[in-house]
């Protein structure tokens, strides 16, 4: 079992309050990411969830018991440290028993718990060797393994990956991945990488400024971003904002037009628009509204184009997968949008559903 | 042109010979006095004060050995010296390991005060303490004890700062949190984790402890009374006198207390200084 309550969850140093009031159940074998900016408390929140961190508001229930005081290896966690933190005077092997040590379990149980860790993430050879005898990737291997060894209910990763170079970061990704799916353990993983997050994570919690944003299925939220941090947080190229000060103007009007042929027609009028770079067209000039393309990024199996829409500060990115590699800078073009994906959002930058 | 070069490069060759030069004579004026101990330990009081002076060693070693034990309880104060500085060294490892690693990691009340009040210690003359160390010895009944000479010392500002200095640099707080979600006690986290990363500041900690407390002479002279209680430094001294000093039994006591730390130095000196926490993190 492995589930994670947060009720009304806080935290606060002296004056300052940097957690406020979250409220997220994370069900039993699910992986859960947590996601944001820097600075925006999901790293706070999981350290308090480990027990690292005291809570200063609300309850922290695992398997519906109150543990917001309970010692860090009682609350039926292992934690994944972005330093790794293995014990460097200790071998491999040493490292992720010493748990198991700690609990009083002798060394032949050990040694034998120990060996079906290393075989489950391939590292049986490395097992006699020291922390500083390894490459990044095999330390982060054997840190997972010092988490597994311990049976968790719950597994938390403090943004595992962040130390590795991006090819291992692609193929550790994959591996948690698969990972998760053997064990079926509940995992919390903290991340700022949004790849990671919509890769990984069977839901997302998205944190903004210690409170959450949005919780969601990657997709969800991706399509229907509760507001316009989590519709400019999710997507790269970031998703393109327009103002209402700009109303006038044709692009507005076009994208309004976009809104106004859906069925759920008749709502409170945007005060904001967004659409995504890939839900914008390149169409011949004189239809769709003019625009110069400033840069194009050519990445082979697309183009990012940076345009300049007359009127509007700030350039549009869009994403085209056809005509590669044809827009040079100051290329005029014409710019259309998919009429079911243009987003609305008030003025408080929730969207209009 | 080609004169100006040629002299330059000569005195780039001259550079070199003349420092060497420098650094060897001066070599020579550090190891002559210890060259004279150990070849004045092995001459009796006559031959040392013969003109010339003996340069290589004799066969009086023996003579001035048994001279030696014969007006001091030499082995004894010996010995003495060995378990006291022993003692300040194990005592000085724990309390200042605990203390510096206290104040490295931990949050607590008055922090900020105590640890200014520690430091605060260092800037007392220790002259100062002479007399108020006799009298606190005197009010506990040490004098004559050999505690009297370790336990005030065991948590000292320098081992304290100096721990403290090296956890701050090189125990990531990281490791702290792994070992405490692993299950290990607060004392269990000193004990196997951060003690064991601690070994180079221990190390030059235990060297420097070590050697202060051999060479301890105010130290002994303040709470030690009979003659069999003296460690090496003041035993030694007490075998002066204006008229009859047996030079060559002094000579040959001075060596052997030298012994000690040549053994400790030739023993201690490389894997002390490599760093142990690469590859902890990252």
């Amino acid at each position: 079992m492995g589930q994670v309550t947060l009720r009304g969850i806080g935290k606060r140093y002296g004056s300052t309050e940097v957690i406020r009031g979250i409220d997220l159940e994370v069900q039993d074998g699910e992986f859960m990411v947590f996601v944001g900016p820097s600075g925006c408390g999901k790293s706070t929140t999981l350290r308090m969830i480990a027990g690292l961190e005291s809570i200063t508001a609300g309850e922290l229930l695992i398997d519906g018991k109150v543990v917001n005081t309970l010692h860090p290896a009682a609350r039926g966690t292992a934690m994944v440290f972005q330093s790794y933190a293995l014990y460097p005077h200790m071998t491999v092997a040493e490292n992720m028993g010493f748990a198991l040590r700690m609990a009083g379990i002798g060394a032949a149980e050990r040694a034998r718990q120990v060996g079906r860790a290393a075989e489950i993430l391939r590292i049986t050879e490395l097992l006699a060797r020291f922390p500083r005898e390894l490459s990044g990737g095999q330390r982060q291997r054997v840190a997972i393994g010092r988490a597994i060894v311990r049976k968790p209910s719950v597994f938390l990763f403090d943004e595992p990956l962040s130390n590795l170079d991006a090819a291992l970061r692609v193929d550790m990704r994959i591996e948690l991945t698969r990972l998760h799916a053997d064990l079926g353990t509940t995992m919390i993983y903290v991340t700022h990488d949004q790849v990671e997050a919509m890769t990984m994570g069977d839901r997302i919690a998205i944190f903004h400024e210690g409170r959450l944003a949005q919780v969601g299925a990657p997709l969800d939220l991706y399509h229907r971003p509760a507001n316009t941090f989590v519709a400019g947080f999710l997507g790269a190229p970031r998703i393109n904002l327009i103002d209402c000060p700009s109303a006038h103007h044709a692009l507005w009007q076009q994208w309004l037009q976009c809104q106004a042929d859906r069925p759920s027609a008749g709502r409170a009028a945007p005060s904001r628009l967004g659409v995504r770079p890939e839900h914008l067209q390149v169409v011949p000039v004189g239809s769709g509204v003019p625009a110069t393309v400033v840069m194009a990024e050519h990445l082979g199996d697309c183009s990012i184009l940076h345009v300049q829409v007359a009127g509007i500060a700030g350039l549009f990115n869009l994403k085209s997968v056809r005509d590669s590699g044809t827009f040079a800078a100051g290329t005029l073009i014409g710019i259309a949008a998919d009429a079911a994906s243009v987003l609305a959002f008030d003025a408080d930058g929730r969207r209009l559903a | 042109m080609a004169t100006r070069s040629s002299t330059s490069s000569s005195a780039d060759r001259l550079a070199p010979l003349m420092a060497h030069l420098l650094v060897g004579v001066g070599g020579l004026l550090m190891l002559a006095p210890f060259w004279f101990m150990f070849v004045f330990a092995t001459h009796s009081r006559t031959d040392i004060f013969s003109l010339p002076p003996p340069l290589w060693f004799g066969d009086a070693s023996l003579g001035n050995l048994q001279i030696l034990t014969s007006r001091l309880p030499f082995w004894r104060n010996l010995g003495l010296s060995l378990y006291v500085a022993a003692a300040s060294t194990g005592f000085t490892l724990l309390f200042c390991s605990m203390g510096g690693y206290a104040f490295a990691m931990f949050e607590f009340r008055f922090k900020r005060a105590l640890f200014a009040l520690v430091m605060g210690t260092l800037l007392v003359p220790s002259f100062m303490n002479m007399i108020p160390t006799f009298m606190i010895m005197n009010a506990l009944g040490w004098i004559d004890q050999p505690r009297a000479l370790f336990i005030p010392g065991a948590a000292n500002a320098f081992g304290v700062f100096l721990v403290r200095q090296f956890v701050i640099a090189s125990i990531p707080r990281d490791l702290v949190e792994a070992a405490r979600m692993d299950g290990c006690s607060e004392l269990g986290i000193y004990w196997r984790i951060v003690l064991p990363l601690l070994r180079p500041a221990l190390g030059t900690l235990g060297l420097i402890t070590f050697i202060a407390s051999w060479n301890n002479f105010i130290g002994p002279l303040i709470v030690m009374r009979s003659p069999e209680m003296y460690t090496l430094p003041l035993a030694l001294r007490a075998l002066q006198s204006p008229v009859d000093t047996e030079w060559g039994a002094l000579m040959t006591g001075s060596a052997i207390a030298t012994l000690p730390l040549l053994v400790l130095f030739m023993l201690s000196s490389r894997q002390l200084i490599a760093g142990l926490t690469s590859g902890a993190v990252k």
